[in-house]
This record gives C-alpha cells, sequence and structure tokens, in this order.
C-alpha cells in the first residue's frame, strides 16, 4: 500500500499541470490580498459610518488580519475549484492515457489502487490549504501589520489581535475539511465518467450547487442542520463573538462522514466496474 | 480724567455683569479643574451597544490645559468625541450664559443643576445641563446637546472625596442601528424582519474606568 | 497448456462480441490471433487478463505466482510524462518490486532499450514504446505474455527486431506468448499456432504452418528466366516480372521445384499466398 501511495505522490509531481494549478493560487491569492488592501478602506467606512458620529477612532482596522478575513471569504469557491481540477485529473489522466489499464495488467488490487488515489488527493488538498494559510499570514503581516479585526456578523464584532490570530487560524483548519470534501467528491465523479472534460463540468456544477445551496434557507429543521452544503460555512462560526463550539465540532464531523460516504462509493463503484 | 472715570465705570458694569452670567459654584469648579496643568491616566474602555460586540480596551489619555487631549494605544480603540474633557473647558470656550436650575437628586443627594447656554454661535453646542456637587466641588453629571453630533449624557464617579478628577466615567448616546447590505460580508445574517423594524435609534453606552493618574497641578485657593 | 481460455462468449447489448471461443498457449509456444478488426480479438484478451467477465466459460492460468499473465492491450500505455527508467520504477513499485538501478537498466537491455536516454517517453518512436510496454509486462516474470496487435505503427526495421524479440523470449525463456493481428504475413513467420477469429467465432485453428499450407491455393515463385518454364503449362500461372502465381496445392510444391531445377530454373523464392476467403471460411 505504501507503495502505491509513493507512485501516486511521484506522478502527481511529475506532472507540470500541479505546478501551473499551485501558481495559480498563489497569484489569485496576491491579487485578492492586493484588492483588499485597497478595498478595504471603503468596507471599514462603510461598517463604522454610524458610529463616525459619536466616535474617534485610534488604531487601524486596516490590517493584516481584516485583509486574511476578506481573503478567507472568497478562498472557499476559487480554490476547490482548481482543487477539483487537479485531484479529478489524476484519474481521468490515467483512463485517457489508458496506464490505469496497464495498471491493471499489474498485480494490483483495485480497491487498494483507488483508495491511495483518495488518500494522496486527501493529502494534497491539505498541505495545498496550509501552503495558502502560511503564505496569507506571512505576506498580509509582512506588508499590512497585525491589529484589531472588524467583522461583520449579525452586528459588528471587534477582535483583539491575538484572539484575531487563533480565530483565522481554526477557520483555515474548518476550510480545509471542507476542501477535502470537495476533492473526495471530484475523484468520486471522476469514477462515474471517467473523461476529463465531463468530470470537470459535473464537479463544477456540484460546486456551484453547493455554493448556492449554501444560500438558501430551508428553515430551522433536520434538513437544514444536515444538509452537506450547509457545512460549508462552518469556518463563518469562529467570527461570532462567542464561538460555539458545539455546532462546530458537530458540522465537523458530519462533514468528515459525508466525505467518508463519497469516498466509501467511490471505491465501490470503481472495484466493481470493468476497466476494459 | 473723565476717560479714566468711563473707563473705571464700563469695568466695573463689565465685572459686574461677568459676574452675573457665570454660576459662582460652576467658577468654583471650573477654578479647581484649571488647577490641573497636566495628567496622564490609563484608560479601560468597555463598550455596550446592542450591535456592537467588543472586547475592554485599554489606552493612554494625555491631558495638557489649552491644547487638545491626545490618546495612545496598542490596539484600535473607539473613543466617544464627548466625554474625555474632564477640565470643562469644551463647555466653557465660548461666551455662555448660565441658569440655575435648583438641586435635583441623584442616589439620595442633592446636586445643584446648571444650564450653560452658548451665546457664540461658534460654539458647538446648543445646552447642557450640569449637576455639581457644591460641597466637594466637582462634576457629576453632564448632559450635553451637541449640535451636530447628538446628546451625550456622561456620568462621574469618584473613589473619594478628595479628588477632582473622575475615576469612573460612563457615557450615554443615541445611535443609529447600523444598515448594511444583507450580503456584504461575512456569514448571511439571520433575516429577523421583526428585530428589522424595531430598529432605529437605540443608545448605547461607553464605561472609562481611570487609573494610574500622573497629575501635575499648581495650587489653588480654595476659598476663591 | 499453461493459459486457456474455454467457451468464452461475450454479450453487448445486442451484439454477440465472443461466441464460444476457445485458445490456449504452452510454455515455449507462440500462438497467433488472426482475426479482422472488430473481430474480437481484443476483448478475448481483455478476458484472459481478467479486466472483463465473460459471460460465459472459464480462464485457466498459470500456475500461482503473483504475476501469472502479463501484457499489452491495443497500444502500450505508459507514462508519458516520466522517462523509461521512472515507468519501470514506478509499474515496479506497485506490485511490490523494489528494483535497484542497476536492476532497470537489466530491464531496459532485455528488451533492447538504450539505458542512457533520460527524456520523457512522449520523445520515444512506437517501437520503442512497444518495447518499453513489454519491459513492464515482463516484470514480476510471468509465465504468459498477451500482446495485443503488437506489429502496429512499427516501420519494416520495427518490425523484424521485435519480431526476433519475441522470438528470443519465447526460445529462450519458455514464455508462453499469445500475439494478435490482422496481417498474416506478421504472424506466419512467428507463431507456432494460429487462431483464427471471424465476428466472434473461431473460425480455424491449428498449427500454423499446417494451416497455411491448407489454406493455400497459390504460390508466388520466383526465379530469373521463370516465364519459359515448360511444365508451368500445366498449370494455372499469372506471370509479374521475374514472378510467377502459380495455382498449386502446397503438396505439389517439391515435385515442381524438382521439374523447374530440371530445366535448369533456379527459384529465388517461393512464397505461399494465402487465401483469406479460405482460411476465414468456418472449419471447425
Amino acid at each position: 500500500m505504501q507503495y502505491l501511495l509513493k507512485a501516486e505522490i511521484r506522478k502527481l509531481f511529475k506532472q507540470s499541470k500541479t505546478y501551473y494549478a499551485l501558481g495559480a493560487l498563489f497569484s489569485i491569492e496576491l491579487l485578492i490580498l492586493f484588492s483588499a488592501y485597497y478595498q478595504g478602506t471603503t468596507i471599514i467606512d462603510l461598517l463604522l459610518e454610524n458610529l463616525k458620529q459619536k466616535f474617534y477612532f485610534e488604531g487601524t482596522l486596516l490590517n493584516g488580519n481584516l485583509l486574511i478575513y476578506l481573503i478567507l471569504n472568497t478562498l472557499w469557491f476559487h480554490l476547490p475549484l482548481i482543487l477539483m481540477i487537479i485531484v479529478s485529473g489524476t484519474l481521468t489522466s490515467e483512463y485517457k492515457d489508458r496506464t490505469l489499464q496497464t495498471i491493471m495488467l499489474q498485480p494490483v488490487s483495485k480497491w487498494k489502487f483507488i483508495l491511495s488515489k483518495y488518500i494522496v488527493a486527501i493529502a494534497f488538498t491539505l498541505m495545498v490549504v496550509a501552503l495558502l494559510a502560511i503564505s496569507s499570514f506571512g505576506l498580509s503581516y509582512a506588508f499590512f501589520g497585525k491589529g484589531d479585526l472588524v467583522v461583520y456578523l449579525n452586528g459588528l464584532n471587534f477582535f483583539d489581535a491575538t484572539d484575531a490570530i487563533k480565530r483565522l487560524q481554526w477557520s483555515f483548519v474548518s476550510g480545509a475539511l471542507s476542501m477535502v470534501f470537495f476533492s473526495v467528491a471530484s475523484l468520486t465523479i471522476a469514477i462515474l465518467f471517467k473523461e476529463a472534460t465531463k468530470t470537470w463540468i459535473v464537479s463544477a456544477f456540484f460546486l456551484i450547487l453547493s455554493n448556492i445551496l449554501l444560500k438558501v434557507d430551508f428553515g430551522d429543521n433536520w434538513f437544514n442542520q444536515l444538509f452537506f452544503a450547509k457545512l460549508n460555512d462552518t469556518w463563518q462560526y469562529f467570527f461570532y463573538y462567542t464561538i460555539n463550539w458545539q455546532q462546530i465540532i458537530f458540522n465537523s464531523v458530519l462533514s468528515l462522514i459525508y466525505c467518508m460516504l463519497f469516498m466509501g462509493a467511490g471505491i465501490y463503484w470503481f472495484h466493481k466496474k470493468d476497466i476494459g | 480724567m473723565k476717560k479714566a472715570a468711563i473707563l473705571f465705570l464700563f469695568s466695573i458694569l463689565w465685572i459686574g455683569l461677568s459676574a452675573q452670567a457665570i454660576d459662582e459654584d460652576l467658577l468654583k469648579v471650573k477654578n479647581r479643574l484649571d488647577s490641573i496643568v497636566s495628567f496622564s491616566t490609563q484608560l479601560k474602555l468597555e463598550v455596550d451597544i446592542s450591535f456592537i460586540n467588543m472586547p475592554v480596551k485599554k489606552a493612554q489619555m494625555f491631558y495638557t490645559k489649552g491644547k487638545k487631549v491626545k490618546f495612545s494605544s496598542d490596539d484600535f480603540v473607539m473613543l466617544p468625541k464627548r466625554g474625555l474633557d474632564f477640565s470643562l473647558n469644551s463647555l466653557l470656550e465660548y461666551s455662555f450664559i448660565t441658569v440655575d436650575r435648583g438641586m435635583e437628586q441623584r442616589n439620595g443627594r442633592s446636586y445643584k443643576a446648571i444650564n450653560i447656554i452658548p451665546t457664540d454661535k461658534r460654539a458647538d453646542f446648543s445646552i447642557a445641563t450640569i449637576l455639581i456637587d457644591t460641597k466637594l466641588r466637582r462634576v457629576m453629571e453632564s448632559e450635553i446637546n451637541t449640535k451636530k453630533d447628538g446628546a451625550y449624557l456622561l456620568t462621574f464617579l469618584y473613589n473619594s472625596d478628595a479628588k477632582v478628577l473622575p475615576d469612573k466615567v460612563t457615557v450615554n448616546f443615541e445611535i443609529e442601528k447600523i444598515r448594511i447590505p444583507i450580503n456584504f460580508m461575512g456569514k448571511d445574517t439571520q433575516l429577523d424582519r421583526k428585530k428589522m423594524k424595531a430598529a432605529g435609534t437605540k443608545t448605547g453606552a461607553i464605561y472609562l474606568t481611570m487609573s494610574n493618574y500622573q497629575i501635575k497641578s499648581v495650587l489653588y485657593n480654595r476659598y476663591l | 497448456m499453461i493459459i486457456s481460455g474455454t467457451n468464452l462468449s461475450k454479450v453487448y447489448g445486442k451484439r454477440k462480441v465472443l461466441d464460444n471461443v476457445s485458445i490456449g498457449c504452452a510454455s515455449g509456444e507462440i500462438c497467433g490471433l488472426l482475426g479482422a478488426n472488430g473481430a474480437g480479438k481484443t476483448t478475448l484478451f481483455k478476458i484472459l487478463f481478467g479486466l472483463i467477465t465473460p459471460d460465459t466459460g472459464k480462464v485457466v492460468l498459470p500456475n500461482q505466482s503473483i504475476k501469472p499473465i502479463g501484457g499489452i492491450i491495443e497500444k502500450p500505455a505508459l507514462y508519458e510524462y516520466l522517462n523509461a527508467q521512472d515507468n519501470i520504477h514506478l509499474f515496479a513499485s506497485i506490485q511490490g518490486l523494489q528494483l535497484t538501478k542497476q536492476e532497470i537498466a537489466t530491464h531496459l537491455i532485455r528488451v533492447g532499450l538504450p539505458i542512457d536516454r533520460n527524456d520523457k517517453v512522449e520523445n520515444f518512436s512506437m517501437g520503442m514504446k512497444q518495447r518499453l510496454g513489454i519491459a513492464i509486462a515482463l516484470l514480476n516474470n510471468p509465465a504468459c505474455l498477451v500482446l495485443d496487435e503488437p506489429f502496429t505503427g512499427l516501420d519494416p526495421l520495427g518490425v523484424s527486431s521485435l519480431r526476433k524479440l519475441i522470438a528470443d523470449l519465447a526460445e529462450k525463456e519458455g514464455l508462453a506468448i499469445i500475439l494478435s493481428s490482422h496481417i498474416i504475413e506478421e504472424l506466419s513467420k512467428l507463431c507456432h499456432t494460429l487462431y483464427v477469429l471471424k465476428e466472434g467465432k473461431l473460425v480455424n485453428a491449428g498449427p500454423a504452418q499446417q494451416l497455411i499450407a491448407e489454406n493455400t491455393d497459390v504460390y508466388n515463385i520466383c526465379a530469373d528466366n521463370i516465364k519459359q518454364a515448360e511444365c508451368l503449362k500445366n498449370y494455372q500461372v499469372e506471370f509479374k516480372g521475374n514472378c510467377a502465381m502459380v495455382t498449386i496445392a502446397a503438396s505439389a510444391v517439391p515435385y515442381l521445384i524438382q521439374l523447374l531445377d530440371k530445366e535448369q530454373i533456379y527459384i529465388t523464392s517461393c512464397t505461399p499466398e494465402l487465401s483469406m476467403e479460405k482460411l476465414f471460411e468456418t472449419n471447425r
């Protein structure tokens, strides 16, 4: 099994498209960082508008922490899009090049093979999120420094710099879990559709649908609680003034269960299907 | 000789008139406060506004007589526009008249209520009501109706009778509830229609706790 | 028989792709599977490999080794963005083989590939890709090698050198080799046994030379002065340059050659012209 994993990692990092994807992600992150900075003043002004009448302010809210928060807001759309392309590509390219056939002509267990793809996909996803987190913290603080964070979430919430850093870090952890979910889903979609373009379209559709359904309110019932699309916003819970850990843990465990389900279904289908 | 006599008359009248326009107790408090040349203090700020969650903030405040108050802080702090001027100078900057409103009760004690009405158009408030502790010569409460920034109610608390600079100040004010487009930033807030309708002007407060005063003052005549 | 498939059938939708086909090959034997495009050759191979489950019949594979059967289906499928050494290393590692650089070099030499080329496989010629594909198929020493149309896309030199490689593998290493092609000339020079597949059915099978002889009516005999041959007047002949297409049974050929020799007509070549129609007629 470890050899299968090593082989998958090798394949992933020997392909130039992996590096194009990473390059794209970092470029986007830089772009967001600087555009957020230029927009930042407007955003803060808007938030503090009716307070300006009664107060004056010392210190600046336009600092690294706010920018990381703004990066977080947009990250969870373009990141899974690119991740899904790379992850699903690890399987669709094998179908296209027929190397899958060559592999299956060797004494390799089918379910172990696809499981190793899932594991490497998850590890890659986590690695990418970690790199983005480190770079966004690093760049934001290097250029814009630390400071208090203001977030509009059912009111204006102000967080001390140290408190803000902690919450931002946890948000990345929570977001990483969502990204793992989408990566796993895209690999399962690849198993179903085999062909690259179809897989991209279905994966993108899945992502967009999840984002749309996120905004729809199904009412305060069990469906709203358990529906997978609702779980992708869990990172936001870290920006309520009091963190509702119970809800966050519940959502996270549920996300993990969905991941397992998609992964299990994928492995089952792959194992059952003819490779011919 | 004639000129000197006219000048003399004018000055007496002037003094007499001025003496009539400013309440004596107010003057006593003002003189007491004027004896402070400068001070610095550590501020603790607590915000109590319904739609704002903010942790307790710390700042340093520096006052020098005749100059604008300065602040410094490591964090982001929100400071009320009114309520940080303990010297009364902001109210008494331009010419004004006072009106005695009698005694008022607060927590079982009596204080003298005085209206301060500016006569100069340049003043930034229209009327202010001050409650003075005549015995201890200090301000207990101050209600200011500014021209542009709404109304403020300041309450002063002192830890000991001898102090003229407060240990705790409560600033009450009216504030409009925040109106920001729903999808603007962050998680979509639950659309609570009822709450939104009830929104409008609300009251808020900010609590300032002072500590570690470093005061530089000159001797003043208690009996003036 | 080291490998055999018995009574194999497969239906896709309404189409019967394979109908009761049986095939087998012994150690050291080269078996050829002849059939037109779409006859069912690739499907049969996929069943032998276990990639597809047959609707009926069973496959018996050689001894219980890790890898009883290796091979290539359609074209060799390799990781084009890796070089030859990386490809071998990767395919070896996933089946539990940890090869050293030396051992990888040995595998490359075995199939006639250079060991000093480090560029990506996408730059390789078709012939080199076939060889690499065979090298990968031979990992873990299978007893049987199955190659699907291995000569496709090769130039004449490539064809002859690949033919030599396959012959060596059978003879020197005792592998049972099954090849498929739609071109008889490729198979006739190499195979011991021939199986003929037509529209999913096995229409002919037997030792290659025997099958060719049985189904050959015409021989192409070439000699410098062939047109002057008197003995040829007894046969149906078509002359083309220095060659004569003679309609004659295989058994009668040696006698004809003797007659020509007596007339001092010394033949330079004698090639059977296989009758495809006859070969593909159901003969079982």
